[in-house]
């Protein structure tokens, strides 16, 4: 097997590197839908005390070649034009994105069902843990709902 | 022979994220010796991968396997 495609990227995501993703697909013109999912860290306040920044850690290896059976399943099942994912390892403040998940097909209902499974799919399955971390310095271990 | 293991999140706080083990039968095994050199692992939820996937059911261990202890999932 080739070596999987790396997902990870170091810190936030940068606004502006979703906005190049987009211009990108302008030469794919038999797409008719973009579907995008973009996670957020939210500032939750818990015990009084608000989360400044999650640090998220992973077991690489694993998680990419977990994200490589994840997203051939998701091209078997649907039509999809492309499929872009990247996840921030590292520290990423409250108000910046974490997750970037980017899926095209010719016409909408496959890029939206498409993306939310991605989506639902790396927070079940892919190896990744997340630090909530407060502004008085403690933190809690992240929790998936 | 020795097994490696590997430990995420809360797990990696009460072993340390990489040491070498003495090698058992079965993951069952593994368990208990963890538990015994790591009290606090009784304690905390984790799930184990070995070789990269994770297992739902006792499993053999051969030589040289790699053992991933991993807590509950939360990215995104």
């Amino acid at each position: 097997m080739h070596k999987p495609k790396d997902i990870f990227i170091e810190g936030a995501i940068p606004p502006a590197m979703i906005a190049d993703s987009i211009a990108k697909h302008q030469t794919k013109t038999e797409i008719g839908a973009h579907s995008i999912f973009l996670g957020q860290v939210r500032k939750d306040v818990i015990n009084e005390q608000q989360v400044a920044a999650i640090e998220y850690t992973t077991y690489k290896d694993m998680a990419l070649e977990k994200m490589h059976e994840i997203r051939e399943e998701i091209f078997a099942k649907y039509p999809l034009t492309c499929m872009h994912i990247y996840h921030s390892l590292g520290i990423v403040n409250a108000g910046e994105i974490c997750l970037f998940v980017f899926t095209s097909s010719a016409h909408r209902k496959e890029a939206i069902d498409a993306c939310e499974e991605v989506v639902n799919r790396i927070k079940a399955e892919l190896p990744v843990w997340g630090k909530e971390i407060f502004e008085n310095e403690s933190y809690q271990w992240k929790q998936n709902k | 022979m020795r097994l490696s293991i590997l430990a995420f999140g809360q797990v990696a706080e009460i072993t340390g994220s990489a040491f070498s083990f003495d090698h058992v039968s079965d993951t069952d095994a593994l368990k208990l010796s963890l538990e015994k050199a790591f009290p606090a692992l009784q304690y905390v939820r984790y799930t184990m991968a070995v070789d990269k996937t994770t297992i739902t059911a006792n499993t053999f261990l051969k030589e040289n396997a790699v053992v991933a202890l991993l807590p509950p999932f939360s990215g995104g």
